[in-house]
């Protein structure tokens, strides 16, 4: 009984501080925006929360600097959601009844997203997601409060990939290895999609899948190098993954033996440790959604100076994504003459966003930014130490769903 | 089938089956004596993954860093096998089977995290060792020798331990305390001192295993869990504590999933579990197993 005591007059206490301090708290001239930053801050992606969160810091000391927000500045609170959707969701409640958050940002996990995603749509406060791909965000599971300022999995993992092959290469016999998962499924479904329509001789002549996280490819490896396709195909194998497949793949030879579509190469964190004499996918086809060493102009390259000081390592996509989000959330606020969420939601639909990668629409249908994909070859120049995109071109919003795709997908 | 075909096929099965068989070897070796099913066996490979790419960054000057590697990595994991066995497992031989599980299975937790605190989460990679680089022409087909040298090692490591096990008076120790364990223990051998030193040896080969396996490949957190089910595959299929065994086992498994990828793709994944489920009922104590 005496603990149960101590607990309620522990309680009190605590109530009454919040209380006393809530009232000593100097009346402020002009309270911040409150954006939400939900990440995955620990773990085996935080690299993308913490490359995330510098890129929103970049765009708050901008803007706040230049006066902020109909002169109110920007405040962003992080919080990790170690990958897991009850914690997200549970710091996703937190900043909106705690923190009064105006909005919320985030994640890179599609189940922690998805879940925040039906939260607000209850709460009616607007959630844009900067970083997770799951192409049924905004299709299947699309609502009014959430947007996502990114590519999704239909472009970058199937459609751009495709584009570019059909706009260069035009392989006819194309091999398949993927991730044994869904991701790896629907990547090797969307690209003969939109292959087998942009080159209808083309053939996909075999699917191979290997379990998710396989680091031993050499058998997939000769059966490639012995199908007779002309062209092989990575569906979704990514990271640690892509780099053991490069590696063993070099080592047979088999770049040199025929074309590779490896739509990751382009990713910097993958590929940003591999020094020049080291296996790297020699003349791959791949795509990127952040290529900072082939977009011109003062505003890139100053933002990549301000992320390498920030964190001591390259921009990902996903800092350029929050960087733009925030400019984005700055010209809707303004139009909308304040911080009133379905007013904000009006203003963003349909937006152009100027950004330094280029014009970008925000499909008002789907809530989808037309976030471009790049595509090029990878090879070694003077300009980086790792193996990098050269880019040949870029895929706009010819890469997504179109609006009748999503419509014919909703109805079911 | 070309002949270029087959033997690719072949010979990357083979290779791939020959690092799993270091690592299922000394599962099987383990289970054999001390009767323990080590879950974190795979981690303990991890691990040896990890000391080859920390020692060959550290040596990076000293000529053949890699070989001084392959010398030390394995002894280390083997030393840090011998404070797991002295420290935890040795309480828990008394108790139900549910117990090691348990505990082998925080284990796969807290290394694993180890291993995340202090190699970080970003993939490292190690430069395949002068003079196994290069490749070899085959048949019309050109094949990293580094391949054929895991082929090699994998051939060596179970001729050493054959012997050792059949004709060296440590052998026969083991082989007593395997068979009976109150009759060797009073016979006068050191039981406790034989379990340790055979999971300090199970673990040696599974560091052996993971300090091989960088110059192909990557080290990466999570790739226990993988190496782990592949190791469950062949020694259910070798036999459960048969060294000859987890040899048959895992050639078993790399020939059975490279031609299975070469002939029908879109269900190689499912044959390694298919032959598992027919062994477990014609023959569930494995092909070259003892029945209980």
């Amino acid at each position: 009984m005496r603990n149960g005591w101590r607990m309620v007059i522990v309680m009190i206490l605590a109530v009454a501080m919040t209380a006393v301090f809530a009232a000593s708290s100097p009346a402020q001239e002009k309270k911040p925006i409150v954006v939400g930053f939900i990440h995955s801050m620990s773990g085996a992606m935080s690299m993308y929360g913490i490359s995330s969160e510098a890129g929103g810091k970049i765009a708050i000391e901008e803007i706040n600097a230049a006066g902020g927000v109909l002169g109110r500045p920007f405040k962003m609170i992080t919080r990790d959601d170690k990958l897991n959707p009850e914690v997200g969701l549970r710091e996703a409640k937190d900043l909106l009844l705690s923190e009064k958050a105006d909005f919320l940002t985030g994640t890179i996990s599609s189940a922690v997203a998805l879940a925040i995603s039906n939260y607000v749509k209850r709460e009616k406060k607007l959630f844009i997601v900067t970083i997770s791909q799951s192409s049924s965000i905004t299709e299947e599971n699309f609502h009014r409060y959430v947007f996502r300022i990114n590519t999704n999995a239909v472009p970058y993992w199937g459609y751009a990939p495709a584009i570019a092959l059909a706009k260069t290469k035009k392989a006819k016999k194309i091999i398949s290895l993927g991730f044994d998962y869904e991701t790896g499924k629907n990547s090797l479904k969307g690209f003969k999609e939109k292959y087998l329509q942009l080159v209808p001789d083309a053939k996909i002549i075999d699917e191979l899948w290997a379990p998710l996280g396989t680091t031993d490819f050499t058998a997939y490896i000769t059966k490639i190098a012995n199908s007779g396709a002309d062209a092989f195909f990575l569906a979704c194998i990514y990271g640690g993954g892509e780099l053991a497949f490069t590696k063993q793949a070099y080592a047979f030879g088999l770049y040199d033996k025929m074309y590779a579509i490896q739509p990751c190469a382009g990713d910097v964190e993958t590929w940003s440790g591999v020094k020049k004499g080291e296996p790297y996918p020699k003349g791959a086809l791949a795509t990127a959604r952040y290529p900072f060493w082939a977009i011109k102009g003062a505003r890139n390259e100053a933002f990549v100076d301000k992320h390498l000081k920030m964190t001591g390592f390259w921009p990902s996509y996903g800092a350029m994504n929050q960087y733009v989000t925030m400019y984005a959330m700055k010209a809707a606020i303004e139009k909308a003459g304040g911080v009133d969420t379905e007013k904000i939601i009006d203003a963003l639909e349909g937006m152009i966003l100027d950004t330094f990668v280029g014009k970008i629409p925000i499909r008002a249908y789907d809530h989808q930014a037309m976030m471009p994909n790049w595509y090029g070859i990878i090879d070694f120049t003077q300009k980086l130490t790792f193996p990098h995109l050269i880019a040949a071109g870029v895929i706009g919003e010819e890469g997504y769903h179109t609006v009748d795709q999503i419509k014919k997908l909703r109805g079911k | 089938m070309t002949l270029e075909a087959f033997t690719g096929q072949a010979l990357s099965g083979i290779s791939v089956g020959m690092v799993l068989f270091l690592v299922a070897a000394g599962l099987s070796i383990i289970f054999g004596t001390l009767k323990v099913l080590n879950l974190a066996h795979g981690t303990i490979y991890m691990v040896g993954g990890f000391l080859c790419y920390l020692l060959t960054s550290k040596l990076v000057q000293i000529p053949g860093a890699f070989w001084w590697t392959l010398f030390i990595a394995p002894v280390a994991v083997a030393a840090i096998g011998g404070v797991i066995e002295v420290l935890l497992l040795r309480r828990i031989y008394a108790q139900e089977m549910l117990y090691q599980y348990i505990l082998t299975f925080a284990l796969i937790l807290i290394i694993g995290d180890a291993c995340k605190f202090f190699f970080g989460v970003s993939y490292k990679t190690v430069a395949v060792p002068w003079p196994v680089n290069g490749n070899v022409s085959l048949w019309g087909l050109s094949f990293p020798l580094y391949n054929l040298f895991l082929i090699g090692c994998g051939i060596f490591v179970f001729l050493a331990l054959s012997a050792l096990i059949r004709y060296t008076s440590l052998g026969r120790i083991v082989r007593a305390v395997t068979h009976n364990r109150e009759m060797a223990s009073a016979l006068g051998i050191n039981v406790p001192r034989v379990y340790t030193g055979v999971f300090m040896l199970g673990s040696y080969l599974a560091g052996l295993a993971g300090t091989l396996m960088p110059p192909m490949s990557v080290v990466a957190l999570g790739s226990d869990m993988a190496v782990i089910i592949e190791c469950f595959i062949i020694v259910v299929i070798g036999g459960l504590g048969s060294l000859p065994g987890a040899f048959l086992g895992a050639i078993i498994l790399g020939l059975l999933n490279a031609f299975g990828i070469y002939i029908i793709p879109k269900l190689a994944l499912a044959f390694p579990f298919m032959l598992m489920i027919v062994i477990l009922i014609i023959r569930p104590w494995g092909l070259l197993g003892k029945p209980e």
